[in-house]
């Protein structure tokens, strides 16, 4: 059935939370029950408190969305998530390797200084956050229906493991510099999660699409 | 499910909103419910979470009910407890009121 048009606008983002963490049959009932609250809190409370009422439902609702998630589907999670780690594992030198084969084949390094440099520092980090990019979206693309629970477990796992690598560089050698590196770990994880937003909103859109 | 089943704390609350609301009892009336009678503010996710987790195992069932426009044209589900929901939810009152008999002094004293 065609959506009707609600009096007060409703806040997006916080829709668009709910469209991106629930499981994918389950929006509209979600969707629907938060319309249902927010137009008549909007009628007795005034939009604004409806609003913030609406926002605080949603982040508060966000942890147990994930969690059914896994909950609902653990096989499909448990294979969206070892796929990512395969994946991770086969392509994660790639892009090094691409770029130095090409910085020996057209002898960059001795010809170009400056192209060289960009090749071997920010192209290389664009490159390295683009192949975690493209893991968290086959991790999307497996997990149909729940894509962002099994991004969100491998995005934390990663960040926990560059946590206790950092931190046992740090006690055993002494080595201060690495957990300055962790912010540039951290990206690999928030580049899975990405990867992850995007295919669950196109799919979502795709979705709307067909319905209408 | 076994027979050794209990339901946890939230769940327990769950079932008996289900129980007072017959079948009335969808996402908005559970969570207006159980904000009513214990005072808790609680999520829309936790109430799903909760309510898909026992339909998994087998103590409710739910059907779709129709398009609301106050819903923004989407459906209510509705949610019913089962033979088998009643039979977790004796176990665990039974199980409760053995752990609490003779305690009533102990409680007057707090």
């Amino acid at each position: 059935m065609k959506s009707q048009p609600n009096p007060d606008p409703l806040p997006h983002g916080a829709e668009w939370l709910i469209r991106l963490f629930a499981n994918a049959e389950e929006i509209d009932l979600i969707l629907g029950d938060l319309s249902e609250e927010f137009a008549q809190l909007a009628s007795q409370s005034g939009t604004a408190f409806a609003r913030k009422w609406y926002w605080r439902q949603t982040m508060k609702s966000l942890p147990h969305l994930v969690s059914s998630a896994f909950r609902a589907s653990p096989g499909l999670t448990a294979t969206a998530l070892a796929t990512g780690f395969l994946l991770r594992h086969l392509v994660a030198r790639l892009p090094e390797s691409v770029t130095f084969a090409l910085v020996d084949r057209f002898d960059i390094y001795s010809h170009h200084w400056t192209v060289y440099r960009f090749m071997a520092s920010t192209a290389l980090d664009v490159e390295h956050a683009l192949t975690f990019l493209f893991v968290g979206a086959v991790v999307a693309f497996v997990a149909k229906g729940r894509e962002m629970a099994p991004a969100i477990a491998l995005a934390t796992i990663y960040a926990l493991m560059a946590v206790v690598g950092s931190v046992s560089h740090v006690i055993r050698g002494g080595e201060y510099a690495s957990l300055l590196r962790l912010s540039w770990y951290f990206s690999d994880s928030l580049a899975v999660i990405l990867g992850a937003v995007i295919v669950r909103t196109l799919r979502s859109n795709n979705l709307s699409l067909s319905g209408r | 499910m076994a027979d050794r089943d209990y339901l946890g704390e939230f769940e327990h609350v769950v079932m008996l909103a289900l129980l007072r609301l017959e079948d009335r009892a969808y996402g908005v009336s559970v969570r207006h419910e159980i904000e009513l009678r214990t005072g808790r503010e609680i999520s829309i996710g936790a109430v799903y979470a909760t309510l898909d987790r026992l339909e998994a195992k087998g103590y409710v069932k739910s059907h779709c009910g129709d398009p609301t426009p106050e819903r923004g044209g989407r459906s209510k589900r509705f949610f019913r407890v089962t033979g088998e929901g009643v039979a977790v939810l004796n176990r665990t009152h039974r199980a409760l009121r053995n752990m609490t008999e003779g305690l009533t002094l102990v409680w007057r004293c707090l």
